[in-house]
């Protein structure tokens, strides 16, 4: 296997509070990684940490090799990572195909062959032609998911991070999510992906990594780790 | 749909409008009614910048009447200094007024939202301390005359009717640029930054920058605004540069409505002629521009046009009964369709 993205003993302190203490995870190429974990254990943090939105307190993050744990949010974009947004996933005021425009204008430069670089290809490939007029903020929560994946995809990554992309959907949106992002490692995108829901995770990645109060406690195979007691304590009490 | 509306389209309600400001002077106007028109293009200037910083950029500052005084005493220095007269002024004031945006700016937009308006009164003032300060270099708190002609190939123009469509031919100029950022891809990344810094962030745009861009861009707005006024008043001082006329060029932006092509013309015009059309005294069109301020941002958060727009459109949706809301979504984007 080969590691995309390697964290080593990343902590990051907010006043006296640990939100990350000491984390080493590492997302391999073509991977669809999971990693759950109760409210407050850290995840979105993480994520804040990986793409420059917070500096850790200390602690590396390296992406094919190289430091990048001190770079700001849009240099972390214009090295190949995107992300979505659990909240305020578009540009509310702008129009659909306005939003994926901009999303694209910015894009990276990569000599690799992508099947989406124009704002057609993107709103096609999620569904959302037929709304591409209509000012963003008024599109229903499903669409606004889909609309930030297609905004993250636009910066032509090799790894993206989703954050709760299922939050608030129902279960054919869902599902409909689960069907685009399996279909990310074929055109060269890793993917790392934060959610509380567990059908979600199963369908989506092999492995998963649980957090809890900021530390990793469990990282393997998403049936070993779904099972394991320790894990099972942090979720159900050890009732199990 | 605001979409089928194509870039040259949205031009065409602002050139009719020039237009018809270019036929004014036919109209037989008396002197007063010819110089406040020119005070207002001359204002009209500023508020395209102040709507590429505020309506797409979405920082307001309250500190560019300042950057308009760089302009003007940019045009007066070197008027006195060097000989240089009112045509190279223009895109020198232009150039001074860009470097004190990106001075006050690099400092000013590490820290956003109210702050940053904070931070641009102050720089307002210093810049006034500062004049008043500056000895016989600047006048001190009497000011600069300026005495060079203004010539247009070879005849003078000095005269309130021929410089008047000086200005006007600036006013063009401005709002066209205007149209230009707007509709262009560095306009797009600007209203991203307005509508979701993080999200812009992570697109790759460099939002620091940006908004000293914009900053900059607005600046260069603003100067070339000062060298018109100079040459216009003929004398300026440090008392006309305060955050006083800053906050009225802010006012003016507001209620004409910053997002839209309209919206400085339109606000330049209603403030400078409002006064002069209900007779009002100073402190009474004070009070009137504060009472305007507040309702425009309770009852028209887009400003007067787009406020305009979307009455109608209600107006005229309501009788065919349409969804609801769709209804609220369209006035949404009449309120951008002008763009």
């Amino acid at each position: 296997m080969n590691a995309i993205l390697e964290i080593k003993g990343l902590k990051k302190q907010f006043g006296g509070v640990a939100a990350l203490s000491g984390i080493d995870l590492s997302i391999e190429e073509g991977e669809i990684l999971g990693i759950v974990g109760p409210n407050g254990s850290g995840k979105t943090t993480l994520f804040n940490v990986i793409t420059g939105v917070h500096k850790p307190t200390e602690g590396q993050v390296s992406w094919r090799g190289r430091d990048i744990t001190s770079l700001a949010a849009h240099e972390v974009s214009g090295a190949g990572i995107g992300y979505t947004f659990q909240q305020a996933m578009a540009f509310p005021g702008l129009s659909v195909r306005e939003n994926v425009q901009i999303a694209c204008e910015h894009a990276r430069r990569s000599s690799r062959s992508y099947p989406w670089t124009t704002p057609s290809a993107l709103l096609d490939f999620v569904g959302l032609t037929a709304l591409s007029d209509e000012q963003a903020g008024i599109l229903p929560f499903g669409s606004l998911r889909l609309l930030g994946i297609a905004l993250a995809l636009a910066t032509r990554p090799s790894l993206i991070l989703l954050d709760e992309p299922a939050a608030g959907l129902n279960d054919r949106e869902t599902a409909t999510l689960v069907g685009l992002v399996k279909q990310f490692p074929a055109y060269g995108i890793s993917v790392c992906v934060i959610d509380h829901d567990m059908k979600l995770m199963q369908m989506l990645c092999k492995r998963l990594v649980v957090l809890d109060f900021g530390s990793k406690i469990a990282d393997g195979l998403t049936q070993a780790v779904l099972t394991d007691p320790k894990v099972l304590e942090v979720y159900l009490g050890g009732a199990l | 749909m605001y979409n089928s509306l194509s870039p040259i389209r949205s031009l065409i309600p602002v050139l009719v409008v020039l237009i018809v400001l270019a036929l004014v002077p036919a109209m037989g106007p008396s002197n007063r009614m010819l110089s406040l028109a020119i005070s207002a293009g001359i204002n009209i200037v500023a508020l395209y910048g102040l709507s590429v910083l505020f309506g797409q950029t979405g920082i307001l500052s309250m500190g560019h009447a300042a950057l308009v005084g760089v302009g003007a005493y940019a045009a007066a220095l070197l008027a006195r200094d060097t000989g240089i007269g009112f045509w190279l002024a223009l895109p020198l004031g232009g150039v001074f007024a860009a470097i004190a945006a990106a001075i006050i700016g690099i400092p000013s937009l590490r820290v956003s939202g109210h702050h940053f308006v904070i931070m641009t009164f102050a720089f307002g003032q210093l810049l006034t301390i500062v004049l008043t300060n500056g000895g016989d270099y600047t006048g001190a708190a009497t000011g600069l005359d300026l005495q060079l002609p203004v010539n247009f190939f070879g005849a003078r123009a000095d005269d309130l009717m021929p410089y008047y469509f000086v200005v006007l031919a600036f006013v063009t100029l401005s709002a066209v640029a205007s149209w230009a950022i707007i509709n262009s891809s560095y306009g797009r990344t600007l209203r991203a930054i307005r509508e979701n810094e993080k999200l812009a962030a992570s697109l790759g745009i460099n939002v620091g920058r940006q908004k000293i861009g914009a900053f900059v861009v607005s600046g260069v707005f603003a100067g070339i605004s000062g060298v018109l006024l100079a040459y216009f008043l003929r004398h300026i001082s440090p008392s006309q540069f305060t955050s006083f006329p800053s906050i009225y060029l802010a006012l003016m932006v507001m209620i004409g409505g910053a997002r839209l092509l309209l919206g400085p013309i339109a606000g330049g015009i209603l403030v400078a002629f409002l006064p002069e059309v209900l007779n009002l005294d100073p402190v009474e069109s004070r009070i009137l521009y504060g009472v305007c301020l507040i309702a425009v941002i309770l009852l028209l958060p887009n400003g007067l046009i787009a406020g305009a727009i979307d009455g109608w459109q209600k107006l005229t949706r309501s009788s065919t009964r349409k969804h609801p809301g769709t209804q609220a979504a369209n006035a949404e984007h009449a309120s951008e369709a002008g763009r």
